[in-house]
């Protein structure tokens, strides 16, 4: 079963999240700060993290994306930006940090999904 | 499994940031919910629909095989022959896996050859070679039908292009090197090994170690030598497959289903 980390610090967009890959098997772990979820990260090397850009505490989105992408025990790990749509330098500021790729707000839900297995098929 | 960090500095537990108003996000959920059971009983019901499909197709493909062969099991070895060999030269999982439920169906076509033609003991006048030849395109129509499904689309592909040669002289289109799908170089070489080393109505089998010079002299000719390469690489493995497979005899179930 692939892990899945949310990190995303709006919780009704976190469980909105949840509830979408709860339609498939994964196994998710959600965190509600960049700092949280860092932390979990490297706890549970996940093989895809829906990461949001914009975060309170001292890392963004970004950061732990730069993060994860040069740590060595998540090589295998791919990364999904959760970007607001008004925000449309966000989507080079993410793939300049190594994000694989990046899904718009207010989200598709079978796109989440469809960008999941489109990653998953690379694992 | 759900395993929920807190968060590590702000804000306070209990105080997270909500989007929505309380009535709102229950609704939400409600719809997602929904949407989510229609979802899955939506994929259970595809996921059945083409299984009946391909073990429909595959029992097709076994009746085409046995105008001219009198073993069903070939079909059978070619899927996971190819899956090895797919897996050896580095393509994915999910690639490899997907020939092995495709590559079987690859003379699907010869359904639609008369018997004259395909059972004919001696060899085929150019005239009936022709006809013969018709098979790669035929079956190339028959699985592009079902196109919308991947595993149809890779399986049209293998029937389409199993005849064509590296070289460029093979049929139907004449595509050479990379212009031939690997999914079809790759079944073009198990296939011809694996006819080779079985028992023919008009020859027994080639040994293994015939068969292998066989292959290896048609490298850069019929084959793509990269194909070529890995295959005689890893010959022993390959081989041992070849005669597992032939053991154990897998089903179709055991050809769709195995992941």
């Amino acid at each position: 079963m692939k892990k899945i980390l949310i990190v995303e610090d709006h919780l009704d967009i976190r469980k909105l999240l949840k509830m979408t890959l709860e339609f498939d098997d994964f196994e998710i772990h959600e965190a509600s700060t960049g700092d949280a979820g860092w932390v979990l990260a490297q706890e549970i090397h996940p093989d895809i993290v829906l990461l949001d850009v914009m975060m309170p505490g001292s890392l963004t989105g970004l950061d732990v994306c730069r993060r994860i992408k040069s740590d060595p025990n998540m090589r295998h790990t791919k990364v999904i930006m959760l970007t607001a749509r008004v925000q449309a330098s966000d989507r080079e500021m993410g793939m300049a940090a190594g994000a694989d790729d990046y899904l718009m707000k207010p989200f598709s839900t079978l796109q989440v999904l469809e960008k999941i297995y489109r990653l998953e098929a690379t694992l | 499994m759900t395993s929920g960090a807190q968060p590590a500095s702000f804000p306070a537990p209990g105080a997270e940031a909500r989007c929505f108003d309380e009535a709102a996000v229950r609704q939400m959920e409600l719809f997602v919910r929904d949407f989510g059971r229609m979802y899955r009983e939506r994929n259970d019901a595809l996921r059945e629909v083409t299984r009946a499909h391909h073990a429909a197709l595959l029992q097709l493909s076994m009746v085409a095989e046995l105008k001219d062969d009198d073993t069903g099991v070939h079909i059978v070895r070619i899927g996971y022959l190819a899956e090895a060999l797919a897996l050896k030269l580095g393509q994915t999982a999910g690639y490899a896996r997907m020939l092995r439920k495709a590559a079987p169906m690859h003379d699907i076509g010869k359904i639609g050859i008369p018997d004259q033609v395909l059972k004919k003991p001696g060899p085929l006048t150019p005239e009936e070679r022709q006809v013969m030849n018709r098979h790669a395109a035929m079956g190339a129509e028959i699985l592009g039908r079902s196109h919308n499904i991947p595993v149809f689309r890779m399986a049209a592909e293998v029937a389409a292009t199993h005849h064509e040669r590296w070289d460029g002289t093979g049929y139907p289109a004449g595509l050479s090197d990379e212009a031939i799908p690997l999914s079809g170089r790759i079944t073009a070489v198990v296939d011809f090994f694996d006819a080779l080393t079985m028992d023919r109505v008009y020859r027994p089998a080639f040994s293994v170690d015939t068969a292998l010079q066989m292959l290896a002299s048609e490298r850069g000719r019929a084959f793509d030598p990269a194909v070529v390469d890995v295959f005689l690489l890893h010959r022993a493995e390959i081989d041992a497959l070849r005669i597992r497979v032939s053991q154990e005899r897998p089903s179709f179930d055991d050809l769709i289903d195995w992941s």
